[in-house]
């Protein structure tokens, strides 16, 4: 039998270069397209892409692993090699590390869950994620809210912002008397422009593609804007550059920085790309007097800088885990109410019936408001009889025993079509399913889920 | 009784030396590095008796070895860098300075000074006085620019190089080195310029020649016209690593010109021949 259960196949900053990153990467329409793709394929019933400058994440709701694998191949051959996969109870707590930022890069850092909550829009607007995933990142956020109050993992360098602000302050000191360019319009960028400029910067010139949005984001860092033409003269004028733009090329070339190099008189210039794609050439970090860091370079700096914070990893490492298993849980308890829907379904309809055959006899001699009576007897005893069975078959559900919930189906004759939960160490959804004895294997892949 | 006190002081220096050490290791004790500054503070006054009671002793003579210069340039180096540690707070330097000035210390503290026979006249001259503590300043502060280049391209070596090592979160910044760099060359320079100045005022007057092709003379022209295209190319835009290694033949030039002290007793006549006596033997 086989049934659809959630798979992650993705790859991160720990498992891949940012030269197998970016080449896979996604945003806006390609994403949308791509969500479109995967939800065509076969045996795919939802799908969500988490896709951020530090990470490629294909979460599907599918029968296999092989869509969301071939998501990346079919990108990038080589990104076969440095894949993670993981299915069920795994996938779903990646998740959950994933959004309260146990598995960023800064530890801690408070924007992988607005990525992630991006990504859940994107994939809901793309009509890619349903209900399973509208209640698996809910519970993931909550679960990243929770982390946040309950632990510290918060402070320090939680930012990759902040670690440019590390970075220039190693090169230059303070920025007084000096000037930042921002070129494009990425988000991480605008970020750090704003944090160096607590560096005491004299001012800060903005450069986008689209004049239009590149005003909207001057006014945004109190910066001046420029066109983008102007891009290689801006080199000259500015110490510290960060680029972000969502170009899949190069926008500064080695050559285009040589020339600003002599013009410089060969002043220090520190440039830091938090594209993915890369924006600047690597070649650019060879030049003399030129700092430049990619995404992975920033790495380095986290690595040598953070170790504090590892503790309150572990406090939040408790927490995921109770939180991944509350959600097996309570997908177990949601597996018990397609026998508790038929079965008041079918008391419902009994209760009807015989007021109806009451009411055919009786009703003659009753007004409007007896009627009425009638009927809310018949339901009010549908309501009572079935209240303690409804309570206790919840609990049992959700103590991760399905045998009871078989049990009743099994004793009122009903066929209860049951979703498929993830594998938790306690449960064994399949099982339970199969103890509940009525759902042939096609349909229950093709039921639609409960709520 | 000044090799006592001196040795006293090489103690408190060495205190000094492992609490900037300590520091350098474990940045977040701050304390560390306050110890270390008061440590060498104290090392350097009771440094500075060493010296006072020396003079008592030789008469000054010692000034005219190499082991005087070396204990009286160790001597101003230590002051200079309290003082660059009052304008710029840089602890994180004391770890890589510190060391150096035990170090340069520890051969000055074993056996007796030996110094010139020199006449009194000729040590007393305001000028030679002058000369000699110039001349040292002078060395010290490139010695000490030589060693803030050293932590510049170390940390130069981390930030460019993307290795983000243990160095990197400790030691200051770019820019603050090597504007560090910057200043301690332009003060010697400047220091060092006023010590030729007045050698070639003395030696006019001495040898009756303001240039003798003396080793030592050849040696500190050498020094001089270095550090002074050093401040010129400054000036041009010239900074960071290639100004830092430029340090390199720099330092090399003014320790081999320390040494000409001793390298050449008999051709240089830096050691005693200060025409108003005889120049005598070195005596021990």
């Amino acid at each position: 039998m086989s049934a659809r259960e959630v798979f992650l196949v993705g790859l991160s900053h720990k498992t891949a270069p940012i030269e197998v990153r970016e080449r896979v990467a996604l945003s806006g329409d390609a994403l949308k397209s791509a969500l479109g793709e995967l939800k065509a394929m076969n045996g795919v019933r939802e799908a969500l892409v988490v896709s951020t400058c530090n990470r490629v994440e294909v979460y599907v709701q599918a029968l296999d692993d092989g869509p969301a694998k071939h998501f990346f191949t079919s990108r990038a051959p080589k990104a076969g090699d440095h894949l993670y996969v993981k299915g069920g109870v795994e996938a779903v707590r990646h998740l959950f590390r994933v959004s309260s930022s146990l598995d960023s890069m800064v530890l801690g850092e408070q924007q992988i869950l607005g990525q992630v909550k991006e990504a859940y829009g994107l994939a809901s607007a793309a009509e890619a994620a349903g209900s399973y995933f509208s209640r698996l990142c809910n519970r993931a956020f909550a679960t990243a809210k929770r982390v946040r109050t309950e632990t510290d993992i918060g402070r320090g360098i939680t930012s990759m912002s902040q670690v440019a602000v590390e970075l220039v302050e190693k090169i230059f000191g303070d920025l007084k008397g000096r000037g930042i360019l921002l070129a494009g319009a990425g988000k991480m960028g605008t970020l750090s422009a704003k944090a160096l400029a607590s560096l005491g910067a004299d001012r800060i010139l903005v450069t986008n593609r689209s004049a239009e949005r590149g005003q909207g984001l001057a006014a945004q860092v109190n910066g001046h804007f420029r066109d983008w033409d102007e891009l290689p003269r801006l080199l000259t004028e500015a110490d510290v550059v960060i680029v972000s733009t969502g170009a899949p090329t190069y926008v500064v070339t080695r050559d285009m920085l040589a020339k600003a190099m002599k013009a410089r008189r060969h002043r220090s210039i520190c440039i830091i790309d938090l594209a993915v794609p890369r924006n600047v050439d690597p070649a650019c970090a060879g030049l003399s007097d030129v700092f430049a860091y990619d995404v992975d370079d920033m790495q380095k700096v986290v690595d040598s800088t953070h170790e504090a914070r590892k503790g309150e990893a572990l406090r939040a490492e408790a927490i995921i885990e109770a939180e991944v298993m509350a959600f097996a849980r309570e997908r177990e308890a949601r597996a018990a109410l397609p026998v508790l829907v038929q079965l008041r379904r079918r008391a419902e309809a009994i209760a009807r019936a015989e007021a109806e055959r009451t009411l055919a006899t009786v009703g003659a001699k009753l007004d409007d408001r007896g009627r009425r009576s009638v009927e809310a007897m018949a339901q009010a005893i549908v309501n009572k009889l079935l209240h303690g069975p409804t309570v206790r078959l919840k609990e049992s559900a959700s103590g991760g025993d399905g045998a009871l919930a078989g049990a009743v189906a099994e004793l009122f004759g009903i066929e209860a079509n049951v979703e498929p939960i993830p594998r938790a160490p306690r449960a064994a959804p399949r099982e339970a399913a199969e103890a509940n004895g009525a759902v042939p294997a096609s349909r229950a892949a093709a039921s639609s889920d409960p709520t | 009784m000044s090799i006592v006190i001196l040795r006293i002081a090489a103690a408190l220096y060495a205190g000094a030396t492992a609490a900037y050490v300590l520091y350098f290791a474990r940045p977040k004790h701050a304390r560390l590095a306050t110890s270390g500054a008061v440590l060498l503070a104290l090392g350097f006054a009771v440094h500075g008796v060493a010296i006072g009671v020396g003079c008592a002793e030789y008469g000054g003579m010692e000034f005219f070895t190499l082991r005087g210069g070396v204990v009286l340039g160790i001597f101003l180096a230590a002051g200079a860098f309290l003082a660059v540690q009052r304008i710029t707070n840089l602890p994180s330097l004391g770890a890589f300075i510190l060391p150096f000035i035990l170090v340069a210390l520890l051969p000055a503290l074993f056996g007796t000074p030996a110094h010139p026979e020199l006449a009194p006249e000729t040590v007393r001259r305001p000028t030679v006085t002058l000369h000699i503590m110039a001349a040292t300043l002078g060395d010290a502060l490139f010695m000490l620019a030589f060693l803030a280049a050293v932590a510049y391209l170390l940390q130069e070596r981390e930030v460019k190089g993307k290795k983000f090592g243990a160095l990197f979160p400790r030691l200051p910044s770019l820019e603050v080195l090597d504007r560090l760099v910057q200043r301690l060359v332009r003060a010697g320079f400047v220091v060092y310029s006023v010590a030729l100045v007045a050698g070639t005022i003395m030696a006019t007057s001495v040898w009756k020649s303001a240039w003798s092709w003396d080793p030592r003379q050849v040696l500190s022209m050498l020094v001089w016209l270095l550090y002074g295209l050093m401040v010129q190319l400054r000036h041009n835009g010239w900074h960071g690593r290639r100004f830092a290694l430029l340090n390199l033949p720099g330092i090399v030039l003014v320790i081999g010109s320390m040494l000409a002290l001793q390298v050449f007793p008999g051709t240089t006549r830096h050691t005693g021949d200060y025409g108003a006596s005889a120049p005598s033997e070195v005596r021990q």
